[in-house]
């Protein structure tokens, strides 16, 4: 005998999970909706409930009276076996019905290694994984995200690819589902009048052509649909829809607090970081606007905390402003601030302790690389000076220890980058030993975390080859070599994800058979390293013939046709090229606010490219 | 540090139902501060670095079972109308939480000395008879320490006071359980007696606590 859901409850890990019923939860009288959204998160109830584009995509369609969006993450393995054993499809939490019934089935794409547990969580509602396989009876399966900007090697499971910021098009979409729905819906018919819409991607309209050698040779339109699909931009961002209630789960998740994002896109270009150059132009909003949200957000919630949701916190042009006035009301009310990615540097020391942001966040930097040089090279504007004040400061405050972030295998890296990451660490301990007054009896810790450089598209490193897993193996170990101190405490990341990571960021269709063969042999939740097996993913790859060496470790030609060259972020591939010339120079590029490069992105007459400077 | 004499405790009545029985005791707590927080309650917080609400429970409920009368304890900094609390609270309160009454408190939480429970059992009646009728009835527990100990129920069971009848969906069974720091038995303990010694691998029980009870044998509220 099968048991329902409720049995399942009783039998699984933290049911909380799965069982809905959080406050704020939107709950609708399904007679009176007209289209139904599944909005799925390919990871555990506990990283997808704190992700802010879920919160704001699922207000902003449950505000349309007739729309009503529903949340769907992927379940652990416990509940997974307990549900294909009892016959139980994926379900949506609010309503509990099967995913497969719905109108839409939406993914968000945040990370790489997401793509087989989306395939798993397709299978697990009953929907053919192939778009070609989905007729009108089935949902339209749908994505968005950061990792849309390339989501080739998906394109044979979607019917549609949404790019860029979501909030105008997803109801534009939805909208036209209405229309057709209402007058006779026909897949096919609809899917050519969504392609016309911008920012709508319907990767069946496309035909890709390869070289002999696996390089793309050409993108071609059918059907009248347009040669590249350009992006969606918010062009002001005090206007945009913002939630003024998020769901409250019960369980503790990865974020668990209330969320104000003050602005969108990042003024820097750092080379090796996609965000930087899809997320363009940078758009603020106003000090009024991020009060009025958080405070309503905060009532709303009950949350102890809120935190500011940015690339770069620090970027902020009215920082001190935003966080006196957020201050005045939040202390009163035992409300915590937390501001992540914060510049202690040029920071007012009374409102540095008011935050409490050393003791919250612990003191942590990213300098990516090791010496300024490379520094230089990949334009990140941290000094060594910044760094070492920094840190002082916080050591006579009697702060004991300080994380350090970087990559490894980054272009031009030599054996002196790496072994000036440590040195940098020791810079860092002696700058406590000379502290006068440092704590009696303590030591200090600097905890160096490297992860490995992964290159992605529409960044200036788009052509570069990633190292090899030797390479990378051969770096570990002279930095581990480099370290004579006890003091200095080194942790990596784990190389083969980042290479899976690699070959699917720069893939193309081709990889679509694989991602499948990887879903059938029980591939899921890869994300999480119990999960990841490597050498059974090297054997997929053989056995489809691709060698993933050709997508992560190939330095391309400046004229080679990427897979993503039908999508358009704004950001020009003759800038992003520039912009490369210039890191194998070693020179840096001023940010949007010292100055403008052209970078493309001015075509969406937005945000900094239309400020005063 | 401020006297806490100076400040009211109040006890809370609430039921905890549906989906809502899924809530973990220490997920409770949370999702009860941040009710109060969003009633706007005057709630008194604890000092030192890491402030919170003062909130507690006097007798945890496991994860899975449904209250009809739970209690939670919080400090307010001013007095306010007991009513009042109460519909401020209860307007804020997630699916499957109500907030029933409160008072301020009287009995200390030590005084707890049993729990009145509803089992529905998808088995027939015969079967709960028919355990009530061995000589011995044992389950296995898992001890603080991780390892696993037989414990005895039959004493517990005859001094239960309880109530065994038919229903829609098998049986119902009223039962008294000791809930104290000397002894405390937990209701999933008589049903996996239940499922082992009247073989019964498919089991199920939907556990309803009805109140809970002081020493002196009156509702502990
Ligand atoms: S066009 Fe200029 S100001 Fe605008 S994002 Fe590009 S570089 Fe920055």
């Amino acid at each position: 005998m099968a048991l329902t859901l409720d049995e399942l409850f009783d039998r699984v890990q933290k049911p909380a999970r799965y069982t809905g019923g959080e406050l704020n939860s939107v709950v609708k009288d399904k007679s009176k909706v007209n289209v139904r959204f599944a909005f799925c998160f390919p990871d555990l109830y506990e990283v997808g409930m704190s992700h802010l584009g879920m919160k704001i995509l699922y207000g902003l369609k449950n505000a349309v009276e007739d729309f009503w969006c529903e949340r769907v993450f992927a379940p652990d393995t416990d509940m997974e076996a307990l549900m294909r054993e009892n016959g139980i499809p994926l379900f949506a939490l609010e309503s509990r019905d099967p995913v497969r019934e719905f109108d839409f089935v939406g993914f968000t794409l945040q990370y790489e290694m997401c793509y087989t547990t989306i395939l798993n969580m397709l299978d697990l509602a009953g929907i053919p994984l192939r778009a070609d396989q989905r007729g009108e009876d089935m949902p339209l399966v749908i994505a968005g995200g950061p990792c849309a900007c390339n989501p080739e090697p998906l394109a044979d499971f979607f019917d549609i690819f949404i790019l860029g910021e979501g909030e105008e098009v997803n109801l534009e979409l939805m909208t036209l589902y209405r229309e057709h729905k209402q007058q006779g819906y026909d897949k096919q018919r609809f899917l050519k009048a969504a392609a016309q819409l911008e920012g709508v991607y319907v990767p069946a309209f496309y035909e890709v052509s390869y070289h002999e050698d696996g390089r793309v040779q050409a993108i071609t339109p059918i059907g009248g649909v347009p040669a590249t699909v350009r992006k969606r931009v918010i062009r002001d961002m005090d206007t945009a829809y913002y939630p003024e209630a998020f769901v409250v789960p019960f369980i503790d998740i990865v974020h668990d607090r209330a969320m104000s994002e003050i602005f969108r896109g990042c003024i820097r270009g750092c080379r090796f970081c996609q965000a930087g150059f899809i997320y363009r132009p940078v758009r603020e909003k106003s000090v009024e606007t991020i009060d009025r949200q958080s405070r309503c957000l905060c009532e709303t919630s009950g949350y102890e905390e809120f935190s500011l949701s940015s690339l770069s916190t620090s970027d902020y042009t009215h920082l001190e402003e935003l966080l006196t006035q957020l201050l005045s009301w939040a202390e009163e009310q035992h409300t915590n601030i937390s501001v992540p990615s914060l510049r202690v540097d040029g920071f007012s020391e009374e409102l540095a302790n008011r935050l409490n942001v050393l003791r919250r966040n612990g003191l942590t930097f990213a300098p990516e690389a090791g010496t300024q040089r490379l520094r230089d090279t990949i334009n990140k504007n941290l000094t060594e000076d910044e760094i070492l004040e920094t840190a002082r400061r916080a050591f006579s405050g009697g702060w004991t220890s300080v994380k350090l972030y970087f990559m490894m295998g980054l272009p031009t890296e030599t054996a002196e980058d790496i072994v000036g990451i440590n040195t940098l660490g020791q810079k860092i301990v002696n700058c406590f030993y000379q502290n006068p007054n440092k704590p009696k009896g303590k030591g200090v810790t600097v905890s160096v975390s490297v992860s490995c450089f992964v290159p992605k598209p529409f960044t200036p490193f788009q052509w570069e080859p990633q190292d090899t897993l030797a390479q990378l193996e051969e770096k570990q170990r002279l930095l581990r070599e480099s370290v004579t101190t006890k003091k200095v405490s080194l942790s990596w990341h784990d190389a083969k994800t980042s290479y899976l990571e690699a070959v699917l960021a720069r893939g193309d269709r081709r990889l679509g058979a694989v991602l499948e063969e990887a879903f059938r042999r029980g591939f899921n939740l890869d994300a999480w390293s119990e999960h990841f097996d490597f050498d059974a993913w090297m054997d997929i790859f053989r056995n489809q013939g691709l060698n993933p060496d050709f997508y992560a470790c190939r330095r391309r030609e400046e004229d080679e046709v990427f897979p993503w060259d039908h999508i358009d972020v704004g950001v020009t591939k003759a800038f992003l090229w520039a912009e490369n010339q210039r890191a194998h120079e070693g020179v840096t590029t001023p940010h949007c606010r010292q100055e403008c490069s052209h970078c493309g992105a001015a075509c969406f007459k937005g945000g900094v490219c239309v400020e005063r400077r | 540090m401020n006297d806490v004499k100076d400040f009211t405790t109040v006890r809370i009545v609430f039921s905890k139902k549906g989906r809502a029985r899924y809530i973990s005791h220490l997920d409770l707590n949370r999702t009860m501060t941040r009710a109060v927080r969003r009633a706007g309650l005057p709630i008194w917080y604890t000092e030192g670095f890491n402030k919170h609400p003062y909130l507690t429970f006097a007798a945890p409920l496991s994860l899975g079972f449904e209250g009809e009368r739970e209690t939670m304890d919080l400090r307010l900094e001013r007095d306010m109308p007991m009513d009042e609390l109460v519909s401020r609270l209860d307007a804020v309160m997630p699916e499957g939480l109500r907030i029933l009454d409160a008072a301020p408190a009287v009995k200390k939480a030590g005084e707890v000395a049993c729990a009145v429970y509803r089992l529905t059992l998808n088995c027939p009646v015969e079967a709960v008879n028919s355990l009530l009728a061995q000589e011995s009835i044992t389950a296995q527990k898992r001890t603080k320490k991780k390892e696993l100990v037989t414990v005895e129920l039959k004493p517990v069971l005859d001094a239960a006071q309880g109530c065994v009848s038919e229903c829609p969906e098998g049986t119902r069974w009223e039962l008294t359980l000791p809930m104290g720091s000397e002894l405390s038995v937990n209701p999933s303990l008589i049903v996996a007696a239940l499922r082992e010694q009247q073989g019964l691998p498919t089991l199920s029980a939907q556990v309803l606590r009805l109140r809970v009870l002081s020493k002196d044998g009156t509702e502990f509220v």
